[in-house]
Order: structure tokens, then C-alpha cells, then sequence
């Protein structure tokens, strides 16, 4: 008798809170794919495949910048990168009772997010101009530096890469952190978009819907310096 | 140092992808013809004839290096054009002797005592110990530098069509023969 008093057939179900639009959800996870893949092409040797990989994480980078202003709450650059009180606030909360979970980015995240984002825009910017030693192999825009410049900019895109892994380690702690200590779940809203609004911050229903003309830009835009960067330096 | 430097390219990059591909063209410095005419290293002056350990194996060894420096700078001259829809083929054609010339010298470039256990060098010990074998490609890159030399003397699809094969034949030595990544 009890049982059936306790376990209705459907229980309210928790609203969800939209928090990642499917653009930095589809990003977010074709960095994840493109670094991994640039990573192993790059030990393997195989530059033709290299070299696409770290294009496309051009367009992404492009296309991520355009929309931390264009696209919706969640992603704006000026929504979630805080000041350092913010963060020391923020993280002295951390362990209070009434913690309550960021809407989109937290004040110590966007830290984060921003490190990683410059990291790889450096990474790609070396890239587009390094040349090896031989002078076999070069990033599309190598022709328009010396030798030497691109031999250093081949060296340092090289080294930089161990300050990407650092930064992509602390990330991945942190969402470790999260998951074993605070109990919340980072990754399945990275998937989904949404999470369970629980003592959560932020308007219940979540980030508004962005029209897809502004999207729809922010690829052109992507695809835009991707081409330039491709088929300028042909024509000199 | 290098975190600075890093910095700094990121703020650069930044910059770059903000104001996306409009800029490159204008104030982009002219194309590197000046790389073959750039003062070359003297090319292998103490070089010993091969079988006699040099008076100065160090010595010996930095001109060897220095040596290949030039070659990868009159590479990179080569790589570049290759991406042109126009090469520039008095650059190419400079650049293209050059390498031909290193590549004639080279034979002499490894005499015993200039490996590992002399001093600073990313050549591989093996070099010395499967002599035979490393001549054999040291003859296919002359052969297709050679071929480059008259590629380059004939028009831009030739030398397109050779850039490759020749760059190919520096790879099959490099990955036997050259140890990664020591000269940073």
C-alpha cells in the first residue's frame, strides 16, 4: 500500500535549463576531435592531414570569437568573463551550503575557457606561418616570412603545445572536481545543452534561441578567413 | 622567455583572426627570392675527403649543420613557389643549383669521427655503420636534385611536378638517418 502512496507514476519532472546552444556544444567537441587528431597526425607525420586539421580549428577559433558576441547568453564574452573579485568570490563559495551552480560559464571557468581559447589561437597562429628545417613542409602563410622566422615559428608551435595539454588537463581536473566532490554533472549538459534546474542560477528556462541568420554569418565569416588564408598566399 | 613570447603571438594571432584574411595582402613583405642570394655559409671549406677524421671534428661538424641550414633555406624557397600559381623560376632556378651543389658535396660531409660521439649533431650513429645503404639514398637525392636542376631550367609545371620527388628523397635519409628534434 505504502508503495504505491510513495511512487506515483510520474513524478514532476524536474524542469531542464537550457545552458549550451548546439553551435558551442558542436564546437566544443570538434576542438576536442581536431586537437586530438592534429596531435596524432602531427607524431605520425602526416602534414597533409595536419595541416586540414589545424585549418578547420581556425574556422571553429573564428567562428567561437564571432560568437562569444553574437551568439547567446551562455557564450558572450561579456557575460562570463569576470573580474579577479568575482572569481575570488566565487571560489570562497565554492564549499558554503548554499553553492548554488552557475548558469553557463563560472567566474573561475571562463578563466579557463579564455586560457584555452588563447592557446589554441596561438597554436594555429604559429602554425599558419612554421616551416620545418627542411623547408619540406609549412603552414599556408610560411611563404610570406624568412627561413628563419619560420623555422622559429615551427619550433615554438612545437613547445606551445605542451602549455595547450597543461590547460586541457587542468581542464579536465576541474570537471573531474566537479563530478566526484560536488556532484554535478559538466559533461552531459556539454551533450545534451540542457541540465537539471536545480539550485541552479539563471533564468529557469534557460538561454533564448539566437535567429540563425546570426549563425549563419558566423560560419560565412569562419569559411571566409579559412579561404583567404588558402588561396591568397597562391596569388602573390 | 618562451611564455612571454607565447603571449605575445597570441595577442598577434588574436588580432589576425579578428580582423579576418581582409589585411594580408598589402604590407606582406615581397616574395623570398633574397633567400638564395642571402650570404650562404662558406659551403664546406675544411671539408675532408671521406675517410679521414677533419683536425677539428666540432668545427667540422657546425659548417656541416650550418651547411644544411642553407639547404633548408633554399628548400623553403623552393616550397614556396610550389604553392604559386606563378612561381618565380630565376628564385627557383637559383635555388635548385644550390641544392644540387650541397647535394655533390654531401658524400664528404660524413667522415668517421663527426657522428654522436664527437660532439652536438642530430646525425644518427648509423650513418657510419650502414655506410652503404646511406650512399645509396645520398645518390637518389643527387639524382633527383639533378632532375630539379633541369626541371627548373624548363617551366613552372616541370618543377612543380619535380619538387616532390626530390623532397621526397631528403625525407627517406632523414628518417633513417637523423635524430629528431635535438637542434632547438
Amino acid at each position: 500500500m505504502t508503495d504505491e502512496t510513495v511512487a506515483p507514476a510520474s513524478p514532476a519532472p524536474t524542469p531542464n535549463q537550457k545552458v549550451w546552444d548546439a553551435p558551442v556544444r558542436l564546437v566544443h567537441w570538434l576542438l576536442v576531435f581536431l586537437v586530438a587528431l592534429s596531435w596524432w597526425t602531427a607524431e605520425e607525420g602526416d602534414m597533409q592531414l595536419h595541416y586540414w586539421s589545424g585549418l578547420t580549428i581556425v574556422g571553429l577559433l573564428v567562428f567561437r570569437v564571432y560568437w562569444g558576441f553574437a551568439g547567446p547568453e551562455t557564450a558572450r564574452f561579456s557575460r562570463f568573463v569576470k573580474g579577479p573579485g568575482a572569481v575570488l568570490s566565487y571560489a570562497s563559495k565554492l564549499f558554503k551550503p548554499d553553492y548554488r551552480a552557475s548558469f553557463g560559464h563560472n567566474p573561475l571557468g571562463a578563466l579557463s575557457v579564455v586560457a584555452i581559447l588563447l592557446a589554441l589561437i596561438a597554436q594555429v597562429g604559429l602554425g599558419l606561418f612554421a616551416s620545418d628545417t627542411d623547408g619540406l613542409e609549412s603552414g599556408p602563410l610560411s611563404p610570406y616570412v624568412s627561413y628563419e622566422f619560420a623555422k622559429d615559428a615551427g619550433d615554438l608551435h612545437e613547445d606551445a603545445f605542451n602549455i595547450l595539454l597543461i590547460l586541457i588537463g587542468l581542464h579536465i581536473a576541474a570537471i573531474v572536481f566537479y563530478l566526484v566532490i560536488k556532484r554535478i554533472n559538466l559533461i552531459g549538459p556539454m551533450i545534451t545543452g540542457s541540465r537539471k534546474a536545480e539550485s541552479v542560477e539563471g533564468p529557469a528556462s534557460g538561454i533564448a534561441p539566437v535567429p540563425l541568420w546570426r549563425f549563419l554569418i558566423g560560419v560565412a565569416l569562419a569559411a571566409l578567413v579559412v579561404f583567404l588564408i588558402v588561396w591568397v598566399p597562391t596569388t602573390r | 622567455m618562451k611564455i612571454k613570447l607565447f603571449a605575445a603571438t597570441a595577442v598577434l594571432a588574436l588580432g589576425l583572426a579578428a580582423c579576418g584574411g581582409e589585411t594580408p595582402a598589402p604590407e606582406m613583405p615581397a616574395p623570398e627570392a633574397s633567400a638564395a642570394e642571402a650570404p650562404a655559409p662558406e659551403p664546406a671549406p675544411a671539408m675532408a675527403s671521406i675517410g679521414e677524421t677533419p683536425a677539428d671534428p666540432v668545427a667540422f661538424m657546425k659548417t656541416r649543420h650550418d651547411n644544411y641550414e642553407d639547404l633548408g633555406k633554399n628548400f623553403k624557397v623552393l616550397l614556396d613557389n610550389s604553392k604559386l600559381g606563378t612561381p618565380d623560376m630565376a628564385a627557383v632556378s637559383a635555388a635548385a643549383a644550390k641544392v644540387n651543389e650541397y647535394a655533390g658535396q654531401m658524400g664528404t660531409w660524413f667522415p668517421p669521427g663527426t657522428g654522436p660521439e664527437a660532439g652536438k649533431t642530430e646525425a644518427k650513429a648509423n650513418i657510419w655503420t650502414e655506410r652503404a645503404d646511406f650512399d645509396a639514398k645520398l645518390a637518389n637525392f643527387q639524382a633527383e636534385a639533378g632532375k630539379l636542376v633541369t626541371a627548373t631550367g624548363t617551366d613552372a609545371a616541370a618543377f612543380k611536378a619535380q619538387f616532390g620527388p626530390t623532397g621526397g628523397t631528403c625525407k627517406a635519409c632523414h628518417d633513417t638517418y637523423r635524430e629528431e628534434d635535438k637542434d632547438k
